[in-house]
């Protein structure tokens, strides 16, 4: 079929497009002024926040890489009939909103909970409302992540590769480490580093089990519903530059694979 | 090692992908499986090699059942039809990557790595990447990955096939001197019967996971025991034909077209009858000697026609020639320098002479098609 102004209709949708997803950042940076945001970023409160932030999210990274990776080698070489259903569930996180995953959250780990209660019980340990906590949320939200990406990376390995491997007399455990780590590890760091992003990123699960603790996230809520413009402003824009830099990172790990 | 199956099955999704596949294979051996893309011959070597569970059957090498055994135990090499050299290790690391996974001591590597990478001739090649190497210089470096380890076995998938027409001769001739030399075990999977015809000690022909022949090349190019296998096997020419007249077992009358060639290959019961005659069996023949067909006291057959077309490929001369009677067309290949030497003319008359032993019959069905070439 022809449709001669195809190519217009396209252009106006990436006008619309660009105008729409643009408008948020025009509006960031209008209301960002550089002396009242860095005021408010330099506050001792915030800074606390922002390190709340990094090294929680830095410590679920660090465990949804070693166990995300790990599902994704089960799921990718230890194929069977009820792979699917646990594929899918893993991956619930992925599309749960996190509100509800942190609910649950607070329902397993809590002091009455599941697993809480007994813990508590035995260890007088209290996860919730912990930088524990927070870990928590952060690495159930990510480990899905991480897992769909060593899942695509361990794919695009040929099995060629694998069979040759094992055909030579290399264990499963050798297989992986010298052969399939290598050839994945660009697709593997950009799913760190997805993950790291997300997890600093992370709102819903995180509010409902923080307590009185703040992440980068919950401040900006907290502020913008405070009206406190300056440290909203200041650690909305941080977080637009990590993201940032973070995608331009993921396309370069892309370029070079 | 002696290598022996016995009515191994495989069945993938529901789908029967190996049907009762049995043979035995003497030590130092090399055996062909030949057959068409999709007809079990990757997956045969994969359950051999312990890539694939054997779900029935069984498998021994040198008398024990190795079924049980992980790939790493079963002392088989493994070359694959796309080289699989591990893209982010140079050719060196490549072929101590088997050694290095066995702990081999460093003099071990040192020995075998001089050993079989002066073999091969890829010794000045042991610091680059695979990306750097030529098609058939990466299919050495992959022998020589499997050789170091001195198998007991070596199961080859196809692995000339992804090579040039020269670089291709050149390495199917080191395969077959590194197997005689080391005496190994080998199993050679392809779907090229030219190949399988140099390469092998014993053929196999593989049909939809089913043996269908197996035995000496020659048997198999010459005897073929179906049409399919005839067909595989580059018998150009299959011509329904009918046995006329039965002398004992040793020799039949077989017409077709209204030409008539004598045969010592047939079924004993007679009857309708497909005629094998592979291009290389049958001779050109020019000039006015007495152009008969066959007869009682006549061994070899000669039947007339017309040359209508020609192709020169490398190393002899194919001609299509169009009989007289029944304007059937068969196809005439020869090496042989006379013909070529020959002022090749389209029409001219150009006779057909076969030996008996060379005019094979199948039995026909009522229904088999006849294509002619």
């Amino acid at each position: 079929m022809n449709f001669p102004s195809f190519p217009a209709l396209v252009t106006v949708v990436v006008l619309l497009a660009g105008l729409f997803f643009g408008s948020p950042f025009v509006a960031l940076l209008q209301s960002f002024t550089v002396a009242d945001g860095f005021s408010a970023l330099l506050n001792r409160q915030v800074l606390v926040v922002v390190l709340t932030s990094l090294i929680t999210a830095l410590v679920a990274t660090g465990f949804a890489a070693v166990v995300g990776t790990v599902l994704g080698y089960y799921f990718t070489f230890h194929k069977n009939s009820s792979s699917r259903w646990l594929k899918t569930f893993f991956s619930l996180p992925l599309v749960l909103p996190p509100s509800a995953a942190g609910y649950m959250l607070l329902l397993a780990f809590g002091r009455y909970g599941l697993i809480g209660a007994p813990l508590y019980q035995a260890f007088s340990v209290q996860i919730m409302f912990t930088m524990a906590a927070l870990v928590l949320a952060q690495f159930f939200i990510v480990t899905p992540l991480m897992m769909q990406a060593a899942s695509s990376a361990f794919q695009q390995v040929p099995a060629s590769l694998v069979k040759a491997s094992h055909s030579l007399g290399a264990s499963e455990y050798r297989t992986f480490v010298k052969v399939l780590l290598p050839l994945s590890k660009p697709v593997l760091v950009a799913g760190v580093i997805t993950a790291f992003a997300r997890a600093v990123g992370e709102f819903g699960a995180t509010m409902m089990v923080a307590g009185r603790l703040k992440t980068i996230p919950i401040m900006i809520y907290v502020k913008a519903m405070g009206g406190d413009a300056g440290v909203a402003d200041g650690l909305s824009l941080l977080l637009v530059l990590l993201s940032f830099t973070v995608l331009l990172l993921v396309n370069m790990l892309g370029e070079r694979r | 090692m002696t290598l022996e199956l016995n009515d191994v099955s495989l069945e993938i999704d529901r789908e029967l992908i190996l049907d009762r596949v049995s043979f035995k294979l003497a030590a130092g051996q090399s055996l062909v499986v030949l057959g068409n893309s999709g007809a079990g011959k990757s997956k045969l070597l994969e359950v051999i090699a312990g890539l694939i569970k054997n779900q029935q059957g069984q498998i021994r090498l040198g008398g024990q059942g190795i079924d049980m055994l992980p790939p790493q135990e079963r002392g088989i090499g493994f070359v694959f039809q796309d080289y699989a050299l591990f893209p982010h290790m140079n050719a060196r690391e490549n072929i101590l990557f088997g050694l290095n996974a066995r702990n081999a001591s460093e003099e071990e590597k040192s020995k075998w790595l001089k050993a079989v990478t002066a073999e091969l001739r890829i010794d000045h090649l042991l610091e680059r990447f695979p990306t750097e190497l030529s098609g058939g210089q990466q299919q050495r470096v992959a022998l020589a990955r499997s050789m170091v380890l001195r198998p007991e076995v070596l199961l080859l998938d196809e692995p000339l096939s992804a090579l040039d027409a020269a670089s291709r001769e050149r390495l199917a001739l080191l395969i077959k001197k590194i197997q005689k030399k080391y005496r190994v075990t080998m199993l050679y999977v392809t779907h090229d019967h030219n190949e399988a015809r140099f390469m092998g000690d014993q053929v196999l022909v593989l049909d939809a996971g089913k043996v269908v022949q197996k035995g000496s090349p020659a048997e198999i190019f010459s005897r073929p025991n179906s049409r399919f296998v005839a067909h595989f096997t580059a018998t150009r020419n299959i011509v329904p034909a009918q046995i006329v007249k039965l002398y004992d077992t040793e020799k039949a009358l077989v017409e077709f077209f209204g030409n008539r060639l004598m045969s010592t290959s047939f079924p004993l019961h007679g009857g309708e009858v497909w005629v094998c005659l592979r291009p290389e069996h049958l001779d050109l023949v020019y000039g006015d000697t007495a152009r008969k067909g066959a007869n009682e006291l006549m061994p070899v057959n000669r039947i007339s026609g017309y040359r209508i077309s020609q192709f020169i490929p490398q190393g002899g001369v194919t001609v299509l020639v169009e009989l007289e009677k029944g304007g059937s067309r068969l196809m005439v290949f020869s090496s042989s320098r006379k013909v070529e030497l020959k002022e090749l003319v389209i029409g001219d008359q150009a006779d057909l002479v076969v030996t008996a032993a060379n005019v094979h019959c199948l039995p026909r069905q009522a229904d088999d098609i006849y294509c002619q070439p």
